[in-house]
């Protein structure tokens, strides 16, 4: 665990990088997802950089689009592709968007619009199902698109049809764009509302790799929804629960201090 | 045409296990055929949103995926999940609507399928199909399959037979019917009321020749050239508002093309209609019926 700790801290310089290259935001929603990604593509998931899209892989799925610096940078340090792929990131003429594209070797989907997430991996959970095949598909979405109805129409149909083989992990960070989620709509209680639409469900730290594995490795025959409490911006003190990162691009002064934070 | 898509659609899926079929509780053909396929037929019951992100999983997994709803349902109601899930990936899921135009016609304006080719326009990638009968909406299907990718089929639910025996080929316009004079490019079952204005024009010595377009994207740009060069006059019609459909397709080739013709789109006007009726009734009403059709066509090649 202490190897995933380390990585994660590589992987927060290298989203600090390339927001601050891009001068592009979403620095806090992907600062609070970089744990779990870490631990999905070094510990849980069967994946291979050398052959990204091999048959019988894990598939992953980024329903919160907007925190793509995070999985670029986390598939990048797990060599899916060099980090001079994303010298360019979000910069005028890039290819590569804020936002999460199928452009880059072993990216699933293009997403950024919430709320998509679970219905196309319940599709490839389906998929899987019908050809007898035996792996598993992980979405991880933010707190703040629980909102869309359509997460819920898709949670009906998941547990409607014992896609067990999908899992889905909240970033429940508390924070949608710069306000609390609970102040604008309230999405609680979560770990009560998957179980009454028929999934397994567990809240659990987001940034402990240890508890979070271990939930993670537990399959059953329901999906299994996990609500990793996380916070927003985590590692750089000034930037943790602070929304206004959603949305504020960081000033020469804020990067030197944010990757002295990361970097220690 | 809708029974003989189905049936099309069950033959193919029997041959090829990548075909997968999710409907939204709208499906009441050869469903326990379709239920003997197992996963492969799902009813995600009244969630299209839900039911558009499902099929691109599956097409994503290498699956060949239909879904089918209403055709204000499965088009407007996800239209986002269509552009970011179905045409952002190239995936290949056919959106099958049923009741195109006034099918509905009794059922108000929720019902009503006048706006969607506009929208489904719009998206890059999209194929639109909306063909004139039964067999050739089969032909069109098979085709489909073959070439894979984001499509759009608008079905008429009448079990209305077919006014061409011709066999269709995507992305061509289909010549059923010679003339000089006037050209009327036609889009889905109202091709009928266009060999009816034919007929009542060629009393007056006027030749009509009709083009049956059940390809609208892409759109047989070559053919609507040439028309609008040599024809006295051009003129489409759809059950379909006239922004953004068939009228507006042909009308962009056209303002562009450098041609003469005089050119009129019949459709449904910016408005719905304010009473409700039969699909021949709702027709009638709104002016794209062949006796209205023919007198406006009359008078715009004086």
């Amino acid at each position: 665990m202490e190897n995933l700790a380390a990585i994660a801290k590589q992987c927060r310089q290298k989203v600090l990088e390339m927001a601050y290259a891009a001068k592009d935001s979403h620095i806090g929603c992907a600062l609070s997802s970089v744990d779990v990604l870490v631990l999905l593509f070094f510990r849980v998931m069967n994946v291979n950089p050398e052959d990204p899209r091999f048959s019988e892989r894990d598939r992953f799925i980024l329903s919160k689009g907007h925190a793509a610096a995070a999985l670029y940078a986390v598939m990048s340090a797990r060599g899916f592709f060099p980090r001079e792929a994303l010298a360019t990131f979000a910069q005028n003429g890039s290819e590569l968007a804020s936002h999460v594209e199928r452009k880059l070797p072993g990216v699933e989907t293009n997403g950024g619009s919430g709320g998509h997430g679970l219905s196309i991996g319940a599709g490839m959970a389906l998929a899987a199902q019908a050809d007898g095949a035996n792996y598993r598909i992980f979405i991880l979405m933010g707190d703040g698109e629980l909102q869309e109805g359509s997460v819920w129409e898709a949670a009906m149909f998941a547990s409607s049809r014992n896609l067990s083989n999908l899992t889905l992990i909240v970033d429940r960070n508390g924070f949608q764009t710069w306000n609390k989620v609970d102040d604008i709509v309230a999405v609680e209680s979560l770990v009560e509302k998957f179980r009454a639409f028929g999934w397994d469900a567990d809240e659990v730290n987001g940034h402990d790799f240890e508890r979070l594995g271990s939930v993670i490795e537990r399959t059953g025959d329901r999906p299994h929804a996990i609500i990793a409490r996380t916070v927003k911006g985590k590692g750089v003190s000034f930037m943790e629960g602070d929304g206004v990162w959603h949305s504020k691009s960081m000033s020469d002064e804020h990067y030197h201090r944010a990757m002295k934070e990361v970097q220690s | 045409m809708r029974t003989a898509f189905v049936e099309t659609l069950y033959e193919e899926a029997l041959r090829d296990p990548r075909i997968f079929f999710i409907t939204s509780d709208f499906w009441h053909v050869k469903e326990e055929e379709f239920r003997a396929l197992g996963a492969r037929y799902q009813n995600g019951g009244m969630a299209e949103q839900n039911i558009i992100s499902l099929a691109v999983g599956a097409a994503l997994s290498g699956k060949k995926v239909f879904v089918y709803s209403i055709v204000p349902f499965i088009t407007l109601r996800c239209i986002e999940q269509v552009k970011v899930d179905v045409c952002s990936h190239e995936a290949d899921v056919t959106i099958v609507g049923g009741g195109a135009g006034f099918t509905y016609g009794t059922c108000g304006i929720t019902h009503l399928a006048i706006e969607d080719i506009a929208m489904m326009r719009s998206l890059p990638h999209m194929r639109i199909i909306s063909p004139s009968g039964s067999a050739e909406a089969s032909a069109l299907l098979r085709e489909t399959i073959r070439l894979g990718g984001p499509t759009y089929f608008r079905l008429n639910m009448r079990e209305d037979g077919d006014l061409t025996s011709m066999k269709p080929e995507v992305g061509k316009g289909m010549i059923v019917r010679e003339g000089v004079d006037v050209c009327i490019i036609a889009t889905g079952t109202i091709l009928a009321e266009a060999f009816g204005v034919a007929d009542m024009l060629a009393e007056k010595g006027i030749s009509v020749e009709v083009v049956n377009m059940h390809t609208i994207k892409p759109l047989d740009e070559g053919l609507v050239r040439e028309r609008v060069r040599s024809r006295r006059a051009v003129c489409t019609l759809e059950e379909h508002s006239i922004i953004g459909g068939l009228g507006g397709a042909v009308a962009e080739v056209f303002a562009e093309s450098g041609g003469t013709a005089r050119f009129r789109r019949f459709g449904i006007k910016d408005a719905w209609p304010t009473v409700v009726g039969s699909q021949k009734y709702l027709r009638t009403v709104t002016g794209i019926s062949q006796e209205y059709l023919a007198v406006a066509i009359e008078k715009l090649l004086q």
